[in-house]
C-alpha cells in the first residue's frame, strides 16, 4: 500500500476520533478538528473557485477565444467586492441589483409552471376512471398511489393543509373540522419526516464507522485501534488536569 | 426520585453508547436480511434499463462529503448500471466541495468497467451559479463547461458527439443533498428542456420529493442509504449500502425501543402525579 | 447622488426582472441568446459571490489572532490550514487527481476534508437518538399521531422492520406516497406562492433589503 495512503488513513482516523470525542464532552481535540475543518473547507473552496472561474471561465475564453464580453460579469463581480471599501461600498448595490433582478425574473415563470400549476394539476384529477369493458370505475386500492381513493385522500390533504395555513382566522364550525384534519395530515407528514431524518443520520454514522472498521486492518497499521486508545488517554489526562471550580458538563 | 424519573434523566452518554454499539455490531457481524425493492427506485432502474446503447445519461452529483455515506453508494450503482448498458455518461457536480468525490467515483467505476475518459464518459467538474449552470447547459453545454475536469476542451470530445444542450440528453439523474439538487434540475432544466429526469437524495430530503414523484415530474427516486441498497440489489452488485442495512435496522429498532421506554416512563410518572393529586385532595 | 446610489439599483432590478420573466414566454433566437449570455455571466458572478461569502472569515479570525482573544490559537490553526490548503491546491493546479493519480491537494481533500465534514454530521446521529428519548412523548393526541407515523416509517424502511412486521413496509409506503405527499404538496404550493410574491415585490422595489443598509 502506498505510504501516503497509510499516513492518510492515520490522519483521517485521528480527525474522526477527535470529532467523536465531543460525545464525551467538549474538549480541545474537538475544537482543533473543528477549526481545521473550517480552514481546509474554505481553502478548498477558494482553490476550486480560482481554478474554475478565473482560469477556465474567464482567462482562457478571453485570451484564447477573444470572448471580451466576459469582462462584463467580471466587472459586476468586482463591483460586489467593493463591499470591503467603505467609501465605494454603495457600488456593490449595482451587482446585487443585477443578480437579484435576474434571479427573480428567472424564478417567477419557472416556479409557477413547475410547482404551482403542475402540482395543482396532479391534485385535481378525475375521481373515477374509465376502464375498457367495465365503464366508470372507482378504485379502492390504497397501495396504488393513483387509485381513486388515494386521489380523494390527497385532495382532502392538500386542501385542508392549505386551509390551515392560509386562513389564519379563528377556526370555528366546519372550518375547525377542516383545520383539524389539516393538523392531522401535518402530524403524519412530520412523523414521516422524523423517521426519514433518523434514517439519514444513522446512515452517516454507519458510513463513518465503516471507514473506522476498514482502518483497523493491519495493512494500514491499525490506526483506529491505536488512535482510539490514544484519544481516550488524552481525554482522561485532560479531565484530570481540569482546574478546580470549573462547572461540570451538563448532562 | 422514582425509577421512572431517574430513567428519564439518564446520562445521555449511555444513549450514545447504545447507538454506537447498535451500529458497530451489525457492521462487524452482518446478518444480511433481504431487501424489498420499492417502486420509486425501480422507476430509475427500469428507465436506464430501457435506454438503447449509446444514449446520453447525465449524472449530476450534487452533494458534499457530509452526505457521502448515503449518496456515494448511489452514484457507484448508477454508474455501474449506465456503463454496463454502454450509455454515454456525462458526470458533473453543482456542489464545490463534492468535486473531488465526484471525480473519484467516476474514475474508479470507469476503470473497473474498462471505460475511457472522453470516449465513453466525461467528467465536467464543478461550476458555480447553481441554477444558472443548469439553464446555461440547457442553452449551450459547451458555453457552460468549455473544458472538462482535466482541462480538455469539451468541444470535439467523442462522447459528446451530437450533443449541443440538455435537450439532447436522454436521461438525467441528480443525486442531491440540498439546493441546488433534484428540484433545481426540474425547475430550471426539465421544465424547459424536456429531458427525462430521475432523482436520488438523502433521507432527510426524500419525503419532500414525493409530490414531484407523484406528478411524474421525476420518474423515480432513490432515497438515502436504503434506496442505494435497493439499487445495489437490482444491479446484483453488493456494496457499502447493502452492508450497512443491518446496522440501519438495528439503530432504527434501538430508537423505537428508546421512544417506547421514554413514553412508558412518562406515562407512569403522569399516573403517579395524578394519584398523588387525588390523595392530596 | 441619491439617484445613483438608490434609484439606479432599483431600476436595474426592475428592468432585469421584467426582461427575464418575459424571456420565458418569448422563445425568439435573440431572446434565447440573451438568456445564454446572461446565465453564463451568472456562473462567473457566482464565483465572486462565493469568494465574498467565505472571505468574511479571514477578517473575523485575523482580528481574533491580532487581539489575542480567548481561543485565538484555534483561529491560528484555521488560518494555517486555510493558507496551507490554498498553497497546496495552487501547486497541484487545483486538481485532486491527475489521470487517476491523487495529488497533494487530493490527499488533503480525501484524508482531511472528507472525514472531518462527514464526522461532523455523523455525530448528529447520537443527538437525534438522545433527543428522541428525551422529548418524543405522546403528550397530546397530535403528538401521538406524529409518534406512531414516525415509528411506522422507521420500521417500514429497514429490512428488519419489514421482516418483523411485514405490513409496515406497505404502510410506510402509503404514508409517504399519499399522506406525506399531500402535505408536502400543500407546503410546496404555499412556499411557491410566497416565492413568486416576494420576487414580484423585489422587482417592483417594494422589498429592498437585498440592497443592504448604509448611506443613501
Amino acid at each position: 500500500m502506498p505510504v501516503e495512503t497509510i499516513i492518510g488513513a492515520w490522519v483521517a482516523t485521528g480527525l474522526t476520533l477527535f470529532i467523536f470525542s465531543f460525545l464525551y464532552k467538549d474538549n480541545p481535540l474537538f475544537k482543533l478538528a473543528e477549526n481545521l475543518y473550517v480552514g481546509v473547507s474554505v481553502g478548498y473552496t477558494i482553490v476550486k473557485t480560482y481554478d474554475t472561474v478565473i482560469v477556465h471561465l474567464i482567462w482562457k475564453p478571453i485570451v484564447e477565444n477573444g470572448e471580451w464580453a466576459l469582462l462584463i460579469p467580471v466587472a459586476i463581480g468586482t463591483l460586489m467586492l467593493t463591499r470591503y471599501v467603505p467609501k465605494a461600498a454603495w457600488l456593490s448595490r449595482y451587482a446585487f441589483a443585477f443578480i437579484v433582478g435576474v434571479g427573480s425574473g428567472l424564478a417567477i415563470p419557472r416556479v409557477i409552471s413547475s410547482y404551482i400549476l403542475k402540482q395543482i394539476e396532479d391534485t385535481v384529477r378525475p375521481l373515477m376512471v374509465m376502464v375498457p369493458g367495465e365503464g366508470l370505475t372507482f378504485t379502492m386500492n390504497l397501495l396504488n398511489p393513483a387509485s381513486s381513493l388515494n386521489t380523494i385522500i390527497i385532495l382532502i390533504g392538500v386542501s385542508s393543509v392549505l386551509f390551515y395555513f392560509f386562513f389564519s382566522v379563528e377556526h370555528t364550525g366546519p372550518g375547525k373540522a377542516v383545520a383539524r384534519t389539516g393538523i392531522l395530515f401535518l402530524m403524519i407528514a412530520f412523523g414521516a419526516a422524523f423517521g426519514y431524518t433518523v434514517m439519514a443520520r444513522m446512515s452517516l454514522l454507519i458510513g463513518r464507522l465503516t471507514d473506522l472498521i476498514e482502518f483497523t486492518d493491519p495493512s494500514y497499521g491499525r490506526p483506529s485501534l491505536w488512535l482510539l486508545g490514544l484519544t481516550i488517554l488524552t481525554l482522561v489526562v485532560m479531565g484530570r488536569r481540569r482546574p478546580q471550580g470549573e462547572p461540570p458538563e451538563p448532562h | 426520585m422514582s425509577f421512572a424519573e431517574r430513567m428519564l434523566k439518564i446520562d445521555r452518554r449511555i444513549i450514545f453508547l447504545v447507538i454506537g454499539l447498535c451500529t458497530l455490531f451489525p457492521l462487524l457481524y452482518p446478518v444480511g436480511l433481504p431487501i424489498k425493492i420499492s417502486p420509486e427506485v425501480r422507476g430509475v432502474y427500469d428507465y436506464i434499463e430501457s435506454l438503447p446503447e449509446g444514449s446520453v445519461f447525465l449524472l449530476s452529483l450534487d452533494f458534499d462529503p457530509a452526505s457521502k455515506p448515503e449518496l456515494y453508494p448511489q452514484s457507484i450503482s448508477l454508474l455501474r448500471h449506465a456503463f454496463r448498458k454502454n450509455l454515454r455518461v456525462i458526470a458533473m457536480t453543482l456542489w464545490v466541495s463534492g468535486t473531488g468525490m465526484a471525480d473519484q467515483v467516476i474514475t474508479q467505476v470507469a476503470r473497473e468497467m474498462g471505460k475511457e475518459s472522453g470516449k465513453d464518459y466525461v467528467f465536467l467538474g464543478w461550476s458555480p451559479g447553481g441554477s444558472a449552470v443548469i439553464i446555461n447547459m440547457g442553452q449551450d453545454l459547451y458555453g457552460a463547461f468549455p473544458a472538462d475536469y482535466n482541462g480538455k476542451p469539451t468541444k470535439g470530445l467523442p462522447v459528446l458527439q451530437g450533443i449541443t444542450n440538455l435537450r439532447d440528453v436522454n436521461y438525467a439523474v441528480s443525486l442531491g443533498a440540498g439546493n441546488p439538487g433534484v428540484e433545481a434540475w426540474y425547475v430550471f432544466g426539465k421544465d424547459k428542456y424536456k429531458f427525462e429526469l430521475g432523482g436520488g437524495c438523502t433521507g432527510v430530503m426524500a419525503p419532500g420529493l414525493y409530490p414531484l414523484l407523484r406528478s411524474g415530474q421525476i420518474n423515480g427516486l432513490i432515497g438515502g442509504l436504503r434506496g442505494a441498497a435497493e439499487y445495489e440489489t437490482l444491479i446484483g452488485q453488493k456494496g457499502r449500502a447493502i452492508a450497512g442495512m443491518d446496522a440501519q435496522s438495528a439503530t432504527h429498532l434501538a430508537i423505537i425501543v428508546l421512544v417506547i421506554m421514554c413514553n412508558l416512563f412518562y406515562f407512569s410518572l403522569r399516573k403517579q402525579a395524578k394519584q398523588q393529586g387525588h390523595s392530596g385532595a | 447622488m441619491i439617484f445613483l446610489r438608490r434609484q439606479v439599483p432599483l431600476l436595474i432590478t426592475l428592468i432585469t426582472g421584467l426582461v427575464f420573466a418575459a424571456q420565458y414566454y418569448v422563445p425568439h433566437p435573440a431572446s434565447e441568446q440573451m438568456l445564454t449570455s446572461v446565465t453564463k455571466w451568472l456562473q462567473i458572478i457566482g464565483g465572486f459571490a462565493l469568494v465574498l461569502g467565505v472571505s468574511s472569515l479571514f477578517h473575523v479570525h485575523a482580528m481574533k489572532i491580532r487581539r489575542k482573544e480567548a481561543g485565538w490559537g484555534y483561529s491560528f490553526v484555521l488560518y494555517v490550514s486555510m493558507l496551507g490548503t490554498i498553497a497546496v491546491g495552487l501547486w497541484s493546479n487545483g486538481k485532486e487527481a491527475i489521470d487517476g493519480t491523487m495529488t497533494a491537494f487530493g490527499w488533503i481533500y480525501n484524508f482531511m476534508m472528507v472525514p472531518l465534514q462527514g464526522t461532523m454530521f455523523a455525530i448528529l446521529a447520537f443527538f437525534i437518538a438522545s433527543a428522541a428519548y428525551r422529548s418524543f412523548r405522546a403528550r397530546s393526541r397530535e403528538a401521538a399521531v406524529l409518534l406512531i407515523a414516525a415509528v411506522i416509517v422507521m420500521m417500514g424502511r429497514v429490512p428488519l422492520g419489514e421482516y418483523l412486521i411485514p405490513l409496515s413496509g406497505d404502510l410506510s409506503q402509503w404514508i409517504l406516497n399519499v399522506l406525506n405527499a399531500s402535505v408536502r404538496r400543500a407546503i410546496l404550493i404555499g412556499v411557491s406562492l410566497g416565492t413568486v410574491a416576494l420576487s414580484i415585490k423585489i422587482i417592483f422595489g417594494m422589498e429592498r433589503s437585498y440592497l443592504g443598509g448604509g448611506k443613501e
